[in-house]
Order: structure tokens, then sequence, then C-alpha cells
């Protein structure tokens, strides 16, 4: 799905790729904005995070409809050589800073990164901008970064229920390689989930390296070999045919069979007999109490 | 200057990266020892060095260094090193007199919701080597800024927000304008995970840091316990990488420090086992 969703985004579309410090989303926004650009989009940049040449550092693409909107030099107005603020996140702005620039091609929006702008604009306001930058026209795609674990759970979880897409990346096992679980939704509703194992080259093409399948269902294991207890042994205790007849007709000393409960019962030939005549007074009943027994 | 160390970082005094920006952090365990040798090494490479010692007098840090092979006041006497001693200007400004002129660098004391941007200004001015400056001035190397440390502004009553932007515009400047480098350190209590940010601690500004930063030196004590010949492990972490090699590099040492230096090994190698 990594490759479906580097390939186009549909218009109105909101993409989020979580990071964490262990491993940095930097490189896969890099190449969302190479793929953009190779499909001959418009990007805007807005760089809270990064400086201008750290970002244009390795992208190999043509550069000429990537514009920087440089937020990373004075983003609070300390020294007045500002371009961007983090307090002019906002539609009026953002559209006035899109027009700047005109061209016929749909612009994506790249912000660079979330983080930043929710450390000192209150989040419900940028879920509303997000929002209206959704719905509006000004921007047909909108892609950010966010690092999961400078926010709270709440926080993450509301912007990220704004996307269209949210892509997870964390370290993989391997050097080079990292995993993505990517949840996309789609405009009828239907919700996708996918776990894949990417890496990303030199020049910012991402490679997926291997699809591991849904949370549910995991990779069955070749079933493990019986082990054969009765090998590597310095004796036999191996049965031949006949002997395995022979035990399995044996009858157990104290498992009470129906052979038994006969054989008890009834006396046998040449034992003592039992000759019983009832007195006046007793009471003999020819039932035997014990008919009622299951035993 | 730990020469082994300059290996693992495949630094030396005449090359090293510019535009880097270390963090050098600790948990329960003490990582000043790297921050007397970042400021050795960098006093060696020429380079103009900015120092906010917010924890320790100047002497401190002076005796230290002529362990270490390097003289802090003949830097100071020639310009080379900008250090602000934290804790005598700090009692300028809680104990006003007439007759102080500190610089307003300190000034977040007086008011820490203000934010620390008249420390970054400090910085700046520091940084900036003069136009048109006197006659017989060295010229200096890239300028560096080592921070010793970030974690005491948290107790001090700054947002650790504040402090993140701070960094945040130190690293615009210093890193990116200036092709200097940065050196800061962040102590963490260990306390036990708070609820994912919503308690901005020392974690929390750890986390944030860790973000900007583009090589980390971790500092913890062994996890099986007190060693006597093991002083406790670092591990290296190499976060942004030009050109090649985009994925992120770990490396795991453990150190020992000694009476002029401290020996870095690779875990299990230490000389008392061998």
């Amino acid at each position: 799905m990594l490759s479906e969703l580097l390939q186009g985004t549909d218009t109105g579309a909101v993409l989020i790729i979580q990071d964490s410090c262990s491993y940095s989303g930097q490189h896969l926004l890099k190449s969302f904005i190479s793929a953009a650009l190779n499909k001959e989009e418009a990007v805007h940049v807005l760089g809270f995070d990064v400086s201008e040449e750290e970002l244009k550092d390795g992208l190999t693409a043509s550069t000429q409809r990537l514009h920087f909107h440089s937020a990373y030099t004075d983003p609070l107005g300390w020294t007045n050589r500002t371009a961007f603020t983090v307090h002019q996140f906002c539609v009026e702005e953002l559209t006035h800073l899109l027009k700047q620039t005109s061209h016929p091609k749909p612009v994506t929006l790249v912000i660079d990164s979330l983080s930043w702008i929710l450390r000192h604009v209150s989040p419900p306001a940028v879920c509303k901008t997000l929002q209206q930058l959704k719905k509006g026209g000004a921007v047909r795609a909108v892609i950010g970064l966010l690092h999961a674990d400078m926010h709270q759970r709440g926080t993450v979880g509301s912007v990220c229920h704004l996307a269209t897409s949210v892509i997870t990346v964390a370290p993989g096992t391997k050097g080079d390689e990292a995993v993505a679980k990517t949840t996309k939704r789609s405009k009828s509703g239907k919700v996708m989930q996918d776990e894949e194992i990417f890496s990303i080259k030199g020049d910012f093409s991402v490679t997926v390296v291997s699809k591991t399948s849904h949370a549910g269902h995991r990779q069955t294991e070749p079933e493990e070999h019986q082990t054969d207890p009765t090998a590597n042994l310095t004796f036999n205790i191996r049965l031949s045919d006949t002997e395995r007849e022979a035990k399995e007709k044996l009858a157990l000393p104290f498992v009470f069979s129906k052979e038994k409960k006969t054989a008890l019962l009834q006396s046998g030939p040449g034992s003592g007999r039992i000759l019983y005549e009832p007195d006046a007074n007793d009471d003999y009943d020819q039932e035997d109490p014990d008919d009622d027994l299951d035993v | 200057m730990f020469t082994e160390l300059n290996s693992i970082l495949n630094a030396t005094p005449d090359s090293f990266t510019q535009g880097e920006f270390i963090l050098v952090s600790d948990r329960q365990s003490d990582a000043s020892f790297l921050i007397h040798h970042f400021l050795s090494f960098y006093l060696r490479a020429r380079c103009k060095v900015c120092f906010l010692g917010l924890v320790q007098s100047f002497s401190h840090y002076s005796a230290i260094s002529q362990r270490l092979g390097v003289s802090l006041t003949q830097a100071r006497e020639k310009g080379q090193l900008i250090f602000l001693e934290g804790l005598k200007e700090s009692l300028s400004i809680l104990i006003p007199q007439e007759t102080t002129t500190g610089s307003q660098a300190m000034d977040f004391l007086r008011d820490p919701t203000v934010g620390l941007q008249r420390l970054y200004e400090f910085v700046r001015s520091s940084v900036r080597s003069d136009g048109g400056g006197e006659e017989g001035v060295e010229e200096w190397g890239p300028p560096v800024l080592l921070v010793d440390d970030v974690s005491v502004l948290l107790s001090l009553g700054v947002s650790a927000g504040a402090v993140l932007d701070f960094s945040h515009y130190c690293r615009a400047t210093v890193c990116s304008q200036l092709q200097g480098n940065i050196v800061m350190l962040v102590r963490c209590h260990g306390e036990d995970a708070e609820d994912d940010g919503s308690d901005e601690g020392s974690e929390w500004l750890l986390k944030g840091v860790t973000h900007q930063c583009s090589l980390t030196l971790h500092v913890q004590g062994l996890p099986t316990g007190y060693c006597r010949d093991i002083h406790g492990q670092v591990e290296v972490c190499w976060r942004r990488r030009r050109g090649d090699g985009q994925h992120t590099q770990k490396k795991l040492f453990q150190y020992k420090v000694h009476d002029k230096g401290a020996s870095f090994f690779a875990p299990g190698t230490s000389s008392a086992v061998l």
C-alpha cells in the first residue's frame, strides 16, 4: 500500500507520517516529495524542522516546482527575519501564501513538521486548519510529519483521525530497513491496513522489501517435526505388531469391567452356596435392593 | 580530548563534520566528562567556542581542562572562548546591585515564562565574529556552542517547550547558518515513564532534542550494576546522514574515566576482563 500512496493521492487527501525518536520519518517524507515532483506536481513545503538546504539535499528531481517556505530560521519572530511564523498557520494565511506562486497544477502541501506547530498552536486550531485545507480547494493534498512520541495520545489521535492515510514508521530488524504500518481510509468509508518492510535508496525512491501479512494472520510456521522419542536409545523399547496387539488386549487389574462384575455376582462352580430360610418375623423381599445401582 | 572517542566519532581537531548538533544525555549517570572532552576538542581545533556553563563555575572547567592539556584562561583572554558563568550571573540578577552591568542572558530567572530569547541573543552575539575586528585579532574557525546543561533550566522554571525553542533557534543560527557545531547536555532522572508527553519533564525534553540532533551519545550505568573497572556504557547513535547511508547507525561502548582522560572499548573487552 505504501507504493500506491507514493504513486498518487486523491484530491482532498491528508497523509500523516508518524515517527519516533528511534526512526526518523524525514527520509520517507522526502520520498513523497520526490515522487510528487516526479509526477510534475507543484509542491509547497512549510519547513519548521529542517532548513531549505537540508531538505533539498539529495533530491534529484527537478526542484523548480518545489517552493520552500522557511519557517526554520525564525518561526517565532525572535529575529524579525521571518518568512513564515508558526502563528501564521491558518487557512487564510496559507491560501495567501500559496496564491503568491501561481501555477496551473494542483498543489501538494508538505508540512515538516506538524509537531512544531502543535507545540505552539492548540490542537483544535490545527485540526480545524487541516480540515479546512482538506475541504477547501487551495491544495490537492496535504502531507504532514508528526513525531508521535512528543504529544499526548489524544492529540496524536485527533490529528490522525482527520487524515485519510496514516503511515507509522518504526526501525526494522536489519540496518537500513524499516517497518511501515499503513492505514488508509477511502471515501466510501472502507479502512484498509497494511504492514510492510521498506528501505529508502539514495535517490529517495522507496523499495518495499516484503509485505508482512495483517496482524491477525501470522505467517503459519511450518509444523514442527515430531521428534521420535524411541530413537537414539541404547535399549529397544519399540513394539512389534504382535506385541502391540497383546498389549491392547490386556485387561488392567483394577478396572471394573463388565466381565468382572458378572463373575463376582454369579458364584462360580464349586464355591460355597448360601441357603437362607426366612423366619416368621423376617421381612424377606425377593428383590435385590442393589439392583438399581449402576455399577 | 579523548583519542578513542575521536576515532569512534571519526573526528580529529583538523577535520570534523561541520553543522552537527550533538546531544549528550544521561540517565541516572553523569555524562559531564563528555562535555570536557568536547570543550578541549573544539578549543584544540581552533574554533570559536561559546560555553554556557549553567551548573559549574569557570574554575571547575579550567581545572579539568588543565589536565586535558588545554588552558581555558588563555583561551578566554585570546577571545577564543566566551564563557557564560551562569551561577555568577544569576546572583547578580537575584541580588541586583547598582554597579552590575551583566548581560541580559540570565533574564529568564526574573520571569521564567518569558522564555529564553535573551539567552539566544547572547549566544548569537557571541558566535558571530565581529565584522571589522581590531588588528591582531586571530581568525578562529567555525563557531561552537556548548551547553552544560540544558535540563537545569527546567528546574529553574523554564518550560520544556521554551527550551526546545531555544535549541531550535541555536541550531538554525549556529549549525545551519554559520556551519558550526552544537553540543548540549540533557540529564534525565530516570523517573517512571510519564503519560506520553502530558508531563513535560526531562524525558520529553530529551525526546524533543533527539529529534533535532544529528548525533546522540547516551550515557548510562551498566545494566548489571556497579563495577569498579567499568564506569558505564555509552550508546552512540548517528541520526542524520547526508548522502548515502540513510539509515541510523547505533554503536554501544563501555567506558572508564581516568585521571586524565577516558577509555572506550567494545562491551566485554575491558582490560580488567581480558
